[in-house]
């Protein structure tokens, strides 16, 4: 199987986007403040919807909030 | 700490208060045996139970009043994951518990003995639920 894991810019888009909190994207895309943390840190991986979800909320494409790092391992 | 990592300490908390002492008895044979329905084990497992639906409806109050707005959002999609790997966990336990008490301890045991195991697999499937919930609550913090 493909070596790799998802990494994420969320912390830099909500820097972005008014110093974003982790409440408030939760809130926007309905999750607890401790999955958006546990995204945020790669420690869960989201679905299809909550991706697409969070990349609508920056305004920015999927891959501009999520990419596939091959290099790294988990 | 989510609340509902914080309401899965509270119900291991509260097996291991109440159904360890029990066990511990039923182990040691503190209760002397007497034949059924053996009201001093009938009262034990009543004590027992009774102290457990009391720490747990005191318990999940004072978690409820402490994050009243997280209690009452729904399970995310994070939850949900966790929730099915921690009940798909207990399954296995719990139906190998079953298998053996259902179907092997009837040929060479009878009455309490086979009511005690019973109770021992569900215990150990609820302590099997509740711990990959906390671990896997945990794992990801």
């Amino acid at each position: 199987m493909m070596e790799g894991s998802i990494s994420n810019r969320m912390r830099i888009l909500r820097f972005h986007n008014g110093e974003m909190s982790q409440a408030e994207l939760g809130q926007r895309i309905g999750v607890t403040r401790q999955t958006i943390a546990a995204i945020e840190a790669g420690k869960y991986s989201p679905s299809l919807e909550a991706a697409f979800r969070i990349a609508h909320v920056f305004n920015v494409p999927l891959v501009e909030v999520f990419q596939w790092d091959v290099n790294a391992t988990h | 700490m989510p609340y509902r990592e914080k309401t899965a300490w509270l119900s291991l908390l509260a097996m291991v208060v109440t159904f360890g002492p029990y066990f511990t008895m039923i182990a040691t044979r503190a209760l002397p045996s007497e034949p059924m329905p053996n009201l001093r084990q009938l009262d034990l497992l009543a004590v027992t139970a009774i102290v457990q639906v009391l720490i747990l409806g005191v318990g999940h109050l004072v978690l409820w009043r402490a994050s009243t707005q997280e209690a009452r959002m729904p399970l995310d999609e994070r939850d949900q994951a966790i929730k099915r790997r921690s009940v798909s966990s207990a399954y296995y336990v719990l139906i190998a518990g079953m298998i053996l008490v259902g179907s092997v301890m009837p040929f060479n045991s009878r009455g309490w003995t086979i009511i005690n195991a019973a109770l021992f697999m569900i215990i150990a499937a609820e302590v099997v639920h509740y711990g990959v919930v906390v671990f896997s609550y945990r794992r990801q913090a």
